[in-house]
């Protein structure tokens, strides 16, 4: 018998879940910035409280611990990383600084877009001082142009040292047709000081077009030795304090990798915090029978789109940092500013929008009264009648109203002359329908029908919107996961999490390229998985491998991954992912639109390898009701306004702790849980499942 | 004086009153509208979710066709667009892609109600082609537009499009682009609306008649496609839109979406001041022998919230560097939106109600059929817009609120290479064709509180981007030895303009030479100006470097980064021509940066430095342009205060003797005029005076113009950044122009013109009045 812990450090809280075969605790600490070890410490402390057990104990008998961390992705975003150089070939040493012209504006939401002079493109990696170039040349078939000068490698090292680099990212012209200059440079830079941490484009991101395997390459050398000193004090600590078994980080990927492992390829790292919650919906997803997910989690400044299709997570291969387009293989999750801090404003033209500006959690919504004077979603929901008068936390967090009605009145009501109440329902209209734009733009955008979805709704604000945002892009069925993972879902997603590691490998080709060649790429790049998989220091029930290529017509950008079957391959194995890849193709954009006579070509092949752990977290069951009324759990009855139609109408408010698994609540309704509130709206009846989760379904 | 092809007029097309459109109409093409009250009725609420979801479904469409595009010219330099249109073709709401091609789909929509109601017809299912640039849809024929007619219940309802730029549709030259075109039978054929798709299906024999033209039928096969594909996207949505809101509503939202925008231009143009501001462009030659200088001018008036930009006394059209009123409309909105429209959503069509356009018949940015038209965006169009942005920014730099508007000129044009030949690398030999896409990094100008972005793109194409050097030379034999940015090629200024940057290839992987053609403006004369006194930034340079060695050098392990490292002789390559780059020869393409702002003797020496340490400027560049010397990559403030006076004096002893009436006034509660210059109150009356010195410029009751120190010289005075021997390109004197305060010789302008250029920022009219 032993327990799996997920540890999520968000930016505020720091969430842990404990499974103990079948008997789920939860608890919550404050994330401490300057130290994030210290809310891991503490978080764990109020766990083993829950566990009923000594801290000491309690680590003694965990098999692991899975950790979703921000530090990979707060020091890229924040710029708080270490000074790098970079080493690249001769004559190319401005690619990083050119950005392809992209790097101004890459990332941009609409509004920044068009707004072109308002754009700039200071936010380069490094200083150009710190890139310098080395004589080498390779061809697009890895042939050696001009040899490797060795001379001029030891120049450029020594200049770097004696700038105070001590993080090296080398990336050269076509290194992942031919590893071999990038090697000897990193033997060169050991030579010279062992100690400097070096990241090779050949092995961080061997994928083509430079651009984006240098930038990269120098985000991983600049996590690289900050992710090394954070997870070795972490790990240090809880050694320390008694545990055994691995620590390990979630990736982007949507698996874990063992912590000792992590830094050398710091990048994939970058979404940890992200991740979680589209993980725990698998895994939730797993016990409920749903295959296709559509995973929400709303926080105070984000709203993210997470996705579920036949139970796999949908996949991407690049995501963008700071204007650089970075090659992280990542559980797609897309994100708008549209969070339960979103501020509300009138447009120059009198329009009103919410977001993307946020109230952060300083000064925060106008009714936490510390500060804030701007109207947000969640003073909005306040004066709907959506949140208690009497404060959130079962009152232990007040809040103020006529300071939520003043913002709205200010800044929204007087200038579209309206009322307050109608200005609060439009503000929960609007917030409604763009979230319902993004999940519209994340689900049919890539093909899929809303109508085969259900959608999870977790993050302290998601409850509150769910169940109206869902009903925008027509999904049937919204799950709010309660039960004790009300208000730690990623942390739960964490605790349920295998090890992935993914190697890919760019080798340009025309379909159909031969299949003695994919086979040997396809294999030598299994053989490095396993090996990497047998250093994860855990023993696992199987390790999967899957096999994907990126094809695209002759020249197009834009590639889609296909499947490729594992074991031995044949030409006709070739052809038909190629057949393949043309109905995806159709299917992405409509019968016709595909044109094989340009030609079909074969861009990248990536194997991903799941070591799956012998831990399979579920919720526990939830005691049955005596009947379907859930009148045992009415708390109140108060006037709340969901449409702006029908106004403020009498709603039932119920207490989640006293719902039953059977108990069903006719809309409209509003649900109060310690940590969330949920609303069941007009037309939609919620349904208290034997897991303690709330189902929520439009009544014909 | 010119003469047009009787009958090349029905092919005309101009905007017209969609309610006249609309009444034009026959009985058997009944169209959907909404009465004003329809639209008043919108609740805020409504509107916002609509306007939302129409932005969506542009916004899908965008992605539809660069994914599924095969040019590298769309998938990875973003040359497209596409919109979403009324019932009659007013724009709702157009991409972020290639600005120019708002001023151009309308005028095809128009075009197809007026002429192909009738026969063929237009009916659901429908999609037409065109790429007819008099009929609109695009600025020349290599953009190809696919626009379908969108019904609900019968009635025409709207229209969405697709435009991509295609790489080839034959004609006699490469890339569709014949250096020494005269006129329209040279080029590509253009094709007035045609209907590839009836009744929802790609009717092939209309497909291949298409196709059959190309030097690269396959690829614009799968464009073809591709915009068949995104058209289908977009109407799939919107259909959805109104299943879910109405068409009633839907429409209402559109037609408000327009009056939206063109509400809240006026409104922004309420409060800027009234005036006209003039401006003169150039191309420096018209064709492949051409040795003279083509103008275009400008006069912008703003008189309440109106606009209007009259281009009276623009040279008559000539060789291939015209474009037809959907180029010179295209010119306007490639300024317009990204300048005045940045926080107002693109509904072209009502942005367009602001402005009106006057320009005579046969003028390069007006052409009449025939002409030659193939280097409309690139060339005319662009020029227009970049004497539109200059004006807008002249007429903006006078206010406070509207100072995060203004910017110099940026690159002024596309330096177009397309190369063409055999890839030799793989089993079987396959031919190629290319338009090199590298010089799309060009420099953006300075604004008065930023320079100007440094490899920043393309001013009209927001999004655009160019491919990685792996991508170029996997797909490609060629290998680029090296893609840089270029020290020095910033316009120097208070805000230093951006540079651009220069790429150098040697064909590799092919035994054949690879042909090549080569188009770009501003060799000889500036595109891309100074505003405030800032100099212009770099003029462009191509070289094909013959016999070059670099072969011998890589197999000696070097890699040459100089054309002086080269062996062989240096073919300067004319603004229009085509050669051959020989398997022994290398091809090196250096761009426009972008213009600078202010006097580059007032620039921060700081930011100098820091400049030089991130390698914007060169030291030499520093001390010559900047008056700033370096010690040890840290400024020399001795030094440096010593130089920058000297470089004043210098500016005194070269400059022409004033008459100057030596009258100084106290500035510090002066009106802003520009970077240099302030309005000062003098006995109830308004007179110029140099906002550093305070020496009297002009007086409106004694003065026309502002008396200014002149300095004419050697274009090659104005820094190293520009050609000091435009003798090379045309016959007519260029010069490097300066007006300076007579009082403390701050550069008031800058510029490298024909001799001939008219001195605009003189005219006393346009700071003040008597």
């Amino acid at each position: 018998m032993a327990y799996v812990i997920g540890v999520d450090v968000g930016g505020t809280f720091t969430d842990a879940v404990l499974d103990d075969e079948g008997t789920i605790v939860a608890a919550k600490a404050p994330s401490t910035p300057s130290d994030y070890s210290q809310g891991v410490m503490d978080v764990l402390a109020a766990l083993a409280d829950g566990v009923g057990e000594p801290l000491e104990r309690m680590l003694a008998k965990t098999h692991h611990i899975a950790h979703g961390t921000t530090s990979s992705l707060n020091a890229l975003v924040m710029g708080n990383v270490p000074a790098v150089g970079f080493i690249t070939t001769r004559g190319h040493r401005d690619s990083i600084f050119i950005m392809n012209v992209e790097g101004r504006y890459l990332g941009s939401a609409p509004h920044q877009l068009q707004n072109v002079m308002g754009q700039d493109k200071s936010h380069s990696l490094i200083p150009k001082s710190h890139a310098l170039e080395v004589t080498e040349r390779l061809d697009r078939d890895g042939t050696v142009v001009v040899a490797l000068d060795e001379d001029s490698v030891r120049a450029a090292v020594r200049s770097l040292l004696d700038r105070g680099v001590r993080s090296i990212a080398v990336s050269l012209l076509w290194s992942f047709k031919n590893p071999a200059h990038e090697r000897r440079i990193r033997e060169i830079v050991a030579e010279l000081d062992p100690d400097v941490f070096v990241a090779l484009s050949s092995e961080v991101s061997p994928r083509i077009r430079e651009f984006s395997r240098s930038a990269t390459t120098i985000m991983s050398a600049q996590i690289g030795p900050g992710l090394r000193d954070y997870l070795g004090q972490m790990q240090q600590r809880l050694t320390d304090a008694g545990l055994r078994g691995p620590l390990l980080v979630m990736q982007s990927n949507g698996g874990a990798i063992a912590a000792a492992e992590a830094p050398s390829t710091a990048i994939s790292t970058v979404g940890s915090v992200l991740t979680g919650g589209v993980v725990g919906a698998v895994s939730l997803g797993e016990q409920l029978g749903h295959r296709n997910i559509i995973s929400t989690d709303v926080g105070g400044t984000t709203f993210l789109v997470g996705m579920v299709v036949d139970g796999e997570p949908v996949r991407t291969s690049t995501t963008i940092i700071n204007h650089h387009p970075i090659n992280v293989p990542a559980l797609e999750v897309h994100a708008i500013g549209s969070g339960g801090g979103a501020i509300a404003w009138i447009d120059r033209g009198g329009n009103l929008q919410v977001g993307p500006r946020s109230a952060q959690s300083v000064p925060g919504p106008a009714c936490y009264g510390a500060g804030g004077t701007e109207p947000t979603n969640t003073d909005a929901n306040l004066v709907l009648g959506i949140l208690p008068e009497s404060g959130l936390l079962g009152g232990r967090k007040a809040l103020d109203v006529e300071a939520a009605r003043e913002a709205i009145r200010v800044h929204v009501a007087e200038p579209l002359g309206l009322t307050v109440e109608q200005a609060a329902a439009a503000i929960y209209a609007i917030q409604n329908a763009q979230t319902g734009d993004l999940l519209r733009k994340t689900v049919v955008e890539a093909g899929h029908d809303p109508r085969d979805f259900v959608l999870y709704a977790f993050g302290g604000a998601g409850p509150a919107y769910c169940a109206a945002y869902a009903a925008e892009v027509g999904v049937r069925e919204v799950v709010v996961p309660l039960g004790p993972v009300a208000s730690a879902f990623s942390a739960f997603g964490l605790a349920a999490s295998d090890v992935v590691l993914a190697h890919e490998l760019s080798d340009p080709g025309l379909m159909p390229v031969p299949a003695a060649t994919a086979q040997g790429h396809f294999e030598q790049l299994e053989r490095r998985l396993a090996d990497a998989v047998s250093r994860q220091g855990l023993t696992f029930d199987r390790v999967e491998f899957a096999r994907t290529i990126d094809l695209r017509y002759t020249a197009q950008l834009a590639e889609v991954a296909v499947p490729v079957p594992s074991g031995p391959l044949a030409d006709a194995d070739v052809v038909a992912v190629m057949d393949d890849f043309e109905a995806r193709y159709a299917g992405l954009y409509g019968e016709g639109t595909g044109f094989s006579a340009a030609g079909i070509q074969s861009i990248t092949m990536r194997v991903q390898a799941t070591g799956v752990l012998p831990f399979n977290p579920q919720l526990p069951k939830l005691a049955d009701a005596d009947s379907a009324d859930p009148a045992a759990a009415l708390a109140t009855v108060r006037r709340v306004c969901l449409d702006a139609t029908a106004g403020y109408v009498d709603t039932p408010v119920y207490d989640y702790r006293l719902l039953r698994h059977g108990h069903v609540i006719t809309g409209p309704a509003v649900i109060e849980v310690p940590t969330t509130t949920v609303v069941v709206p007009p037309g939609t009846t919620g349904r208290v499942d034997h897991l303690g989760n709330l189902s929520i379904t439009t009544r014909n | 004086m010119v003469m047009s092809i009787p009958g090349s007029e029905h092919f005309s097309s101009r905007p017209i009153d969609p309610d006249v459109l609309t009444a034009s109409l026959p009985d058997s093409l009944p169209v959907h509208s909404v009465t004003q009250e329809q639209i008043d009725a919108l609740d805020p609420l409504t509107y916002e979710v609509v306007r939302h979801r129409l932005w969506s479904v542009t916004d899908e469409m965008g992605e539809a066709l660069k994914r599924m595009s095969g040019s590298p010219i769309v998938t990875d330099a973003n040359d497209f667009d596409f919109a979403i249109c009324d019932e009659v073709g007013q724009e709702v709401q157009v991409g972020l892609y290639n600005t120019m091609l708002a001023g151009a789909v309308d005028l095809a929509i128009y075009w197809t109600l007026q002429h192909r109601v009738k026969n063929p017809g237009v009916k659901e299912g429908d999609m037409f082609l065109c790429n007819d640039p008099w009929v609109g849809g695009g600025l020349h024929q290599n953009d190809v537009i696919v626009y379908q007619p969108i019904f609900h219940e019968g009635k025409l309802f709207a229209w969405t499009s697709a435009i991509c730029h295609e790489p080839d549709l034959g004609g006699v030259g490469l890339g569709s682009f014949s250096p020494a075109a005269q006129d329209v039978f040279s080029e590509a054929l253009p094709t007035p609306p045609i209907k590839v798709v009836r009744d929802f299906e790609i009717q092939d024999d209309i497909a291949e008649a298409w196709i059959r033209r190309s030097r690269v039928p396959l690829l614009v096969n799968l464009d073809l496609r591709a915009k068949v594909g995104a058209n289908t996207v977009g109407r799939k949505r919107l259909q959805a839109v109104i299943e879910q809101y109405g068409a009633d509503t839907v429409k209402a939202v559109m037609k408000r979406m327009m009056a939206d925008a063109e509400g809240r231009l006026r409104d922004k143009l309420e409060r800027l001041p009234d005036g006209t501001w003039s401006a003169t462009g150039y191309q420096d030659q018209s064709h492949a022998g051409d040795r003279s200088v083509h103008r275009i001018s400008l006069a912008m008036t703003k008189t309440g919230d109106h606009l209007s930009f009259d281009f009276t006394g623009t040279d008559e059209q000539a060789g291939l560097i015209n474009c037809t009123y959907a180029g010179l409309r295209g010119g306007v909105m490639l300024a317009l939106m990204p300048m005045l429209a940045n926080d107002i959503p693109w509904s072209a069509g009502g942005l367009m109600r602001c402005f009106d356009l006057v320009a005579e018949e046969g003028t390069i940015n007006n052409a009449t059929f025939p002409a030659a038209v193939s280097r409309a965006p690139i060339g005319p169009a662009w020029a227009t817009g970049s004497l539109v942005a200059e004006c807008l920014s002249q007429m903006m730099d006078r206010t406070v609120e509207f100072a995060d508007r203004v910017q110099a000129s940026c690159c002024g044009t596309h330096d177009t290479a397309v190369v063409a030949g055999l890839d030799q690398r793989g089993d079987v030999p396959v031919p190629f064709l290319n338009i090199v896409m590298d010089v799309m990094a060009a420099g953006y100008g300075a604004r008065p509180r930023a320079d100007g972005m440094d490899t920043g793109g393309l001013f009209c194409i927001p999004m655009g981007r160019i491919p990685d050097v792996e991508m170029t030379e996997y797909l490609y034999p060629l290998m680029t030895l090296w893609r840089r940015e270029e020290p020095d090629s910033g316009g120097p200024g208070r805000q230093r303009g951006g540079v651009s940057g220069s790429s150098a290839f040697i064909p590799y992987g092919t035994e054949v030479p690879v042909g090549l053609v080569v188009a770009s403006s501003g060799k000889a004369v500036s595109q891309n100006n100074g505003l405030a006194g800032g100099y212009p930034g770099n003029t462009a340079v191509g070289v094909v470097a013959r016999d070059a060695g670099v072969a011998e050098l890589l197999a000696a392990g070097s890699i040459p980064l100089r054309l002086e490292d080269l062996a062989g002789t240096k073919d300067l390559q004319a603004c229009y021509g085509e050669t051959a780059v020989g398997t022994g020869d290398l091809l090196y393409l250096h761009w426009q940066g972008g213009g600078g702002y202010g006097d580059p003797l007032l620039r921060d020496p700081d930011l100098v430095a820091h400049d030089h340490g991130e390698g914007k400027v060169t030291a030499a560049g520093a001390h010559a342009s900047y008056g700033v010397v370096l010690r040890d990559e840290a400024v020399d403030r001795q030094a440096t205060d010593e130089l920058r006076t000297r470089l004043r004096d210098e500016r005194r002893a070269r400059s022409a003797g004033v008459a100057a009436v030596d009258v100084r006034h106290d500035v510090a509660a002066a009106k802003r005029l520009d970077d240099n210059l302030v309005a000062v109150e003098v006995d109830g009356v308004e007179v110029v005076a140099c906002g550093h010195c305070g020496q009297q410029l002009g007086d409106p009751r004694t003065d026309s113009v502002l008396t200014l120190a002149e300095f004419e010289g050697p274009t090659g005075t104005a820094g190293s950044q520009v050609t000091d021997d435009p003798g090379e390109y045309v016959d007519d004197e260029i010069v490097f122009r300066q007006l300076c305060c007579p009082g403390c010789y701050t550069a008031i302008y800058s510029g490298v013109v024909p001799a001939a250029h008219p001195r605009h920022v003189v005219e006393l009219e346009r700071y003040v009045r008597a």
